[in-house]
């Protein structure tokens, strides 16, 4: 089944289009990184799709629900975790997965079993009872990544998760985020070239609001000629006037 | 509507766990009015009359509801700062019930704050305890909503960084213009006016009535109530507005 479906999708802002007719199509189970330099019109994307924002035309569809008609929907189907570390700082790791939980619907057992979840995902186990502004970068990245499953989503999206983490905690979000691959959708924004290459089922390569590319990292070197996803985005985004 | 009441209540205990776990909160609302409390009464009595603690006491109280509003507005501005609301408005929860949440939570701790400096004052000139302390209670929680309000407005508007210099300009305006610290009889026309236009000097007075049983509460409390229902009102606006533009 088609997880994301959008439809000329546009978004301006003041006049200005930040998103410009975007037509893409992600697979249900996927992991789909899409990929772009500042301004590219990434996160607007991904926010029109949370129905965060409406699009100023064009349609989009998450599991076939529309993001401007039925964001109740959408709202139950996503979530989002996004390129700041969105957390509750005074509150424990227990308690911010407590508190989105119960914000969220789910009962005293259903929050138990959530927090079983989160905790054997993401091996918070060990700093539940830390405030979470107290937890280093790369466990309060992981914290906010994890609140995102609260919600047990059918479509997740991460907005430059490993955003400014040292190697080490990069690579341990890499690995929890390889563990979801084919359990739920996975959206994926990143300006490290690298992680696409290692995460991604297909990649999709964005500037100035427009999709310039979308494919398998296979069919991205074919049509380029390049070896690696870096130099693959270099020479799609620029049409190869920085590679040498 | 029940789900909206049990989401408000999750959040309302969040909002105030952040505010109680932090030490400057604590520092700023409670402890520093309670010190110059106490000093200014030692020092100052029976100088001028604003330091009787008939009126030091709800000047205290409501100088120190000033505070709310720049805690609040810290909240919020780091909540929108960090994307954490903008998380939570992909959960199923409404702006509205965002807002009853920063603003409940704000209400155990004024009244807390007008339960312990009203109590500190009837232990150090018993005098003002009696059935009118609790009327005075119930009254600066209604001028407690009038700081919350700039709270919530300057936490959507502001960053944390300009927030505490925007909401220092609520704190002072209600030292300077409230009266609590100098006797206003000799004041020129325009600046007395202007106090009693404002709505600062008109919650302290509410509050000074409600605990020495004058019966001009009334007035003072309706001008107060005036200026929180336009400010709400405008939050409500700005909120909805910068929670769909962050």
């Amino acid at each position: 089944m088609t997880a994301i479906e959008t439809k000329a999708l546009r978004k301006e802002y003041n006049g200005v289009a930040a998103v410009r007719g975007l037509d893409l199509c992600i697979e249900e189970g996927e992991l789909y990184s899409l990929l772009g330099v500042n301004g590219a019109g990434k996160t607007t994307t991904v926010k029109m799709l949370c129905s965060l924002t409406a699009p100023t035309s064009g349609e989009a569809y998450i599991l076939g629900h529309s993001v401007t008609a039925e964001r109740g929907k959408v709202k139950e189907l996503v979530d989002i975790s996004m390129q700041e570390t969105a957390v509750a700082r005074k509150l424990t790791v227990e308690e911010n997965i407590e508190f989105y939980a119960k914000l969220n619907g789910q009962s005293k057992e259903e929050t138990e079993e959530t927090k079983k979840y989160i905790y054997s995902v993401f091996g918070l186990e060990k700093e539940a009872k830390k405030q979470a502004g107290k937890l280093s970068g790369g466990w309060q990245r992981k914290l906010s990544i994890a609140l995102a499953l609260v919600t047990k989503p059918k479509v997740l999206f991460l907005d430059e998760p490993t955003l400014g983490l040292d190697v080490i905690a990069r690579r341990e979000l890499w690995k929890t985020i390889s563990s979801l691959k084919g359990k739920m959708t996975v959206i994926l924004t990143t300006h490290y070239m690298e992680e696409a290459e290692a995460l991604s089922d297909r990649i999709g390569v964005m500037k100035d609001g427009e999709l310039l590319f979308s494919g398998t990292k296979e069919e991205m070197f074919e049509k380029t000629g390049k070896t690696g996803v870096e130099d693959a985005f270099i020479e799609i985004v620029t049409g190869g006037e920085l590679n040498a | 509507m029940r789900e909206s009441l049990s989401r408000i209540i999750t959040l309302t205990r969040r909002n105030m766990k952040e505010i109680i776990r932090d030490p400057l909160s604590l520092i700023f609302m409670i402890a520093l009015p309670l010190f110059m409390e106490i000093l200014f009464y030692y020092l100052f009595h029976g100088m001028t009359d604003q330091f009787d603690m008939k009126y030091l006491a709800p000047g205290i109280v409501v100088f120190s509801q000033s505070f709310l509003s720049l805690f609040t507005g810290l909240l919020i501005a780091l909540d929108r700062a960090s994307s954490f609301l903008t998380r939570l408005y992909v959960s199923k929860a409404r702006p509205y019930e965002f807002i009853t949440g920063y603003m409940i939570a704000m209400l155990p701790i004024t009244f807390v704050q007008s339960v312990l400096f009203f109590t500190v004052g009837g232990i150090i000139d018993p005098s003002i305890f009696g059935v009118n302390m609790i009327f005075a209670v119930l009254i600066s929680l209604v001028t407690s909503l009038l700081f919350i309000s700039f709270g919530v407005l300057f936490g959507s508007v502001c960053n944390e960084k300009s927030i505490g210099g925007v909401a220092s300009i609520v704190i002072m305006c209600q030292s300077v213009l409230s009266g609590m610290w100098f006797p206003v009889e000799g004041l020129s026309g325009g600046f007395m006016t202007l106090m009693k236009i404002l709505p600062f000097r008109n919650a302290s007075l509410a509050a000074q009535y409600a605990l020495n049983g004058d019966g001009g509460v009334l007035v003072p409390t309706l001008i107060v109530l005036g200026y929180t229902a336009v400010i709400f009102t405008v939050s409500v606006f700005v909120f909805g507005k910068k929670m769909k533009a962050d």
